[in-house]
């Protein structure tokens, strides 16, 4: 007995010299008032030393506040190792140790996600208590009083710190409702123009250029025009020597189901968007008409956005019509094309020396501008005297929404906030393979408003130049004073949806541009009567900030 | 006598049960929401309740009994009759005036060269060949495999950059046209074997004295082909036909792999289209009259080919 207090004694004696008061597998609770978590290979076994109370005050050495209770998650199927589940694999660990929790990550593909996430909250199952969700899901999910309002666990104290205000308002109103919190902090969605610094600003390329087109080679292209004309260019030459086969301007991704639309949605914002400091019937709207929810897909901006991808499809590979958004980024990360407009992924798997050959080269920037935008009030034309670049929140911004069926409710958000305290976001979100893309002011560098040092993303193996064209392209987009408003309305799925499908049918020049979305107007049309057009104009306007 | 005339209903009930719950039940209510707009709402209460044991006494945790949250839920449906109104929908929809064009393409283009194919190479097995046995089990691997599955793989192949067939310079999958065409030709690849397998067999039923007849009274080959065989064999056919064009209006798990439906709509059956509208949009009423709309043509279809077969063959 005398030996094995001695013994205990000892332990402790040691513990505290080295500053450790209980070491976990998962977890060190520290001496000094501090936790370090201890992340596995994926991310280069990171140790994340935290202040203890950032873990909540629900957590700490010798407590384990949910033992005994298992909550499941849904995300997108990527496996271990993949974008927006992959995380959840690594921190399921170290929620585990420290809760006594268990996890159950129910992964499902892309295609059946929203179908099963429906299911389950429409039948009222309650198989799943949270769901990594893309905020355009939400007009689906909170109306109807699916979703588990966080705003009292959030003040708690008791679960992981984190908070909205390091989130630019286009990204925070993408996790709220109606001034109320739903969304925990994980992912932040926009697109981007990548482009290949060394080419645009190689000397041959550049008088090659200004002798074809009459201009010099801008880098990067300011309007969607010139960065026709670069694509153009530089399409069918072999302006790339990691291979000898011809590389291409610009490569999208179309295949249909596969979110292509995304493209044909930043592109357009700029041809469509008319600026004003506040939303009106003719200002900062895209999708509908504020007034009586006529969809103004088919106006003669987009129309003529939509010629346009078309006539930018033509610099890339022909294959693309059935590509998804994994091979158009190899191809790019291949050095095979200039130009890929898309999500942060891009950038941080430019430094992925497994998958890229263009670490490095791999600069980024806001998206360009149209030269000219449709005037909803004037119905006309209006030529633009310098660009004007549209911000915006393309794309699914995934995160984690709790089901409002959830026995577990706080087990889960621990879970979820575990991933959203600032520095585990913040390495998140240099890591590529990940999904988990910037936009928080900590993921910024202190010369651009943000917290973030140059050194910390060199550190997670990051060329300098890369990152910062890669940050402040992102710090710019989402605080651009004009931004493409996000449609999160009942029926949004559906509405992109058909969208979706007669934007491949153009891109694949089975119909017109112009046909395409005349279909598309009228099918949303039937979509609205169904769903109630008075409904779906009041959410419509909640969701713009539209008022009469 | 009568007990026995009891019991036997007995062991017919767990036939009878399953038919009811797997078959009646989801027809009917299928045709209730085509006529119904059902909407459901459930109401959410959240308790908190005791933990028992296994002797249902309570768990106590720090002298106090150890609760758990539980979540009660209340159903609220609401249905209101809509009449027709799903059926019109139906047919004024250019939707599904696509997905049936694109059906219809498609049954054409696969089932008749599957019927062929599996005619020739059943007149090939028929014959004595070398290592006969092992090409008909090689011939016949396709059927067996997952249609899901197959079509993921036929997408590897049809891979337009560094794919096997790449070499062709086709747009296998980026072009409407060829969409359809790829999708038609895994489909045959899959089917031919099993019309195949079932003519083989029938060929085989066909009894030397017949081939031999027809030689003493001077038939050709072709005659034999034309005269003997295909008249003998037309009821099988039908059979085949009739099965495959059930199937194939089904068609749905290659082309949502292989092509999710595109490029545009160019290869979205009926079926996948049923299919987003029901459990992706969760329109299920138009579903339900969608899927009765499809219901109603393979009826007919099965209806005329059996007449035509009674016609020919009492």
């Amino acid at each position: 007995m005398r030996t094995r207090t001695m013994l205990l004694l000892g332990s402790a004696a040691l513990a505290l010299l080295a500053g450790t008061v209980r070491a976990g597998q998962y977890v060190d609770w520290n001496a000094d008032g501090t936790a370090t978590l201890k992340l596995g290979p994926e991310y280069d076994n990171a140790r994340i030393t935290v202040p203890q109370s950032m873990l909540g005050s629900a957590f700490g050495p010798g407590k384990q506040p949910f033992k005994g209770v298992t909550i499941s998650v849904t995300v997108n199927g990527a496996g271990p190792k993949g974008g927006i589940s992959g995380p959840l694999y690594s921190f399921r660990p170290i929620w585990e140790e420290i809760s006594g929790g268990k996890v159950n990550i129910v992964e499902l593909p892309f295609a059946e996600h929203y179908t099963k996430m429906m299911l389950d909250l429409r039948n009222g199952t309650g198989q799943y208590d949270a769901f990594m969700v893309g905020a355009f899901w939400y007009g689906d999910i909170v109306p109807a009083g699916y979703g588990y309002q966080i705003d009292e666990l959030m003040k708690s104290g008791k679960y992981p710190q984190w908070s909205y205000d390091v989130m630019p308002p286009s990204l925070k109103t993408l996790h709220q409702w109606e001034g109320k919190s739903y969304g925990v902090l994980n992912d932040a969605d926009g697109q981007v123009l990548y482009y290949r610094k060394s080419a645009l600003e190689n000397p041959e390329h550049r008088a090659a250029f200004k002798a074809q087109f009459g201009y010099d080679l801008p880098s990067p292209p300011a309007t969607w025009q010139q960065l026709l004309d670069v694509s153009k260019y530089f399409n069918g030459k072999n302006w790339d020597k990691n291979d000898a086969d011809p590389d291409s301007g610009t490569v999208l991704h179309l295949k249909v189901g596969e979110q292509g639309h995304y493209h044909f949605q930043s592109l357009s914002a700029s041809f469509v968007i008319n600026p004003g400091d506040k939303v009106t019937r003719t200002q900062n709207v895209y999708w509908f008409d504020p007034a009586d929810m006529k969809p103004l897909i088919n106006s003669p901006g987009h129309v003529k956005a939509l010629e346009f991808l078309q006539e930018l499809h033509k610099t890339g590979p022909a294959a693309q019509v059935g590509w998804s958004l994994g091979e158009a980024w190899d191809y790019f990360l291949r050095g095979k094309a200039v130009f890929v407009f898309s999500w942060g992924d891009v950038g941080a798997l430019c430094q992925d020396k497994a998958r890229s050959k263009i670490q490095g080269d791999c600069a980024a920037a806001m998206l360009p501008s149209s030269d000219e935008y449709w005037d909803f009030a004037k119905q006309s034309w209006v030529k633009l005297g310098k660009p004007r670049q549209v911000g915006n929140t393309t794309g699914g911004s995934w995160h984690g929404v709790i089901s409002n069926y959830s026995a577990n409710p706080e087990a889960t958000y621990s879970f979820l906030s575990l991933m959203a305290i600032p520095p585990v976001s913040k390495l998140m979100a240099m890591y590529g393979w990940d999904g988990v893309d910037p936009g928080f002011s900590y993921q910024f560098l202190k010369e651009d408003g943000g917290t973030a040092s140059l050194d910390e993303y060199v550190k997670a193996g990051w060329d300098p130049n890369d990152a910062k064209t890669y940050t402040r392209a992102y710090k710019d987009l989402f605080y651009a004073p004009t931004t493409l408003t996000y449609l999160r309305i009942p029926g949004t799925f559906e509405y992109w949806d058909i969208l979706d499908k007669n934007l491949s049918a153009a891109m694949s020049g089975a119909k017109s541009a112009k046909q395409a979305l005349d279909d598309t107007a009228a099918a949303w049309q039937g979509v609205t009567n169904r769903i109630g057009r008075d409904k779906q104009l009041a959410d419509y306007r909640a969701a713009i900030g539209y008022k009469e | 006598m009568r007990w026995t005339g009891r019991i036997r209903f007995l062991f017919l009930a767990p036939a009878v049960l399953w038919v009811l719950a797997f078959t009646i039940f989801p027809l009917g209510y299928s045709l209730y929401l085509a006529f119904f707009k059902v909407e459901q709402k459930v109401e959410i209460k959240r308790v908190q309740q005791p933990v028992l044991d296994e002797q249902g006494r309570p768990v106590l945790e720090d002298g106090q009994p150890k609760m758990r949250n539980v979540v009660l839920r209340e159903n609220v449906t609401t249905a209101t009759f809509i009449g027709l109104d799903n059926f019109r929908r139906l047919l004024a929809d250019p939707q599904v005036r696509d997905a049936v064009r694109v059906t219809l393409v498609f049954l054409l283009l696969a089932v008749p060269s599957e019927l062929l194919l599996g005619f020739l190479l059943a007149l090939l097995f028929n014959r004595q060949i070398m290592g006969r046995g092992v090409l008909r089990a090689v011939m016949i691997l396709p059927i067996f495999a997952t249609p899901l599955a197959v079509g993921y793989v036929f997408f590897t192949i049809f891979y337009e950059v560094g794919g096997p067939l790449a070499w062709t310079g086709i747009p296998w999958l980026s072009n409407p046209t060829w969409a359809l065409v790829s999708v038609a030709l895994v489909d045959i690849w899959q089917w031919t074997p099993f019309c195949f397998l079932v003519i083989l067999a029938a060929l085989q039923g066909v009894p030397d004295d017949l081939y031999e007849a027809a030689r003493i009274d001077g038939a050709s080959n072709w005659d034999l082909l034309t005269k003997v065989l295909v008249p003998l064999l037309t009821p099988t056919f039908v059979i085949v036909l009739l099965i495959r064009l059930a199937e194939a209006l089904k068609l749905f798990d290659i082309p949502f792999a292989m092509t999710g439906g595109g490029p545009g709509t160019a290869t979205q059956p009926y079926s996948m289209l049923a299919f987003r509208t029901g459990l992706r949009f969760f329109d299920l009423g138009y579903a339900s009259a969608m899927a009765y709309g499809l219901l109603a043509v393979v009826m007919v279809v099965i209806t005329v080919f059996f007449r035509r077969m009674r016609e020919s063959y009492g």
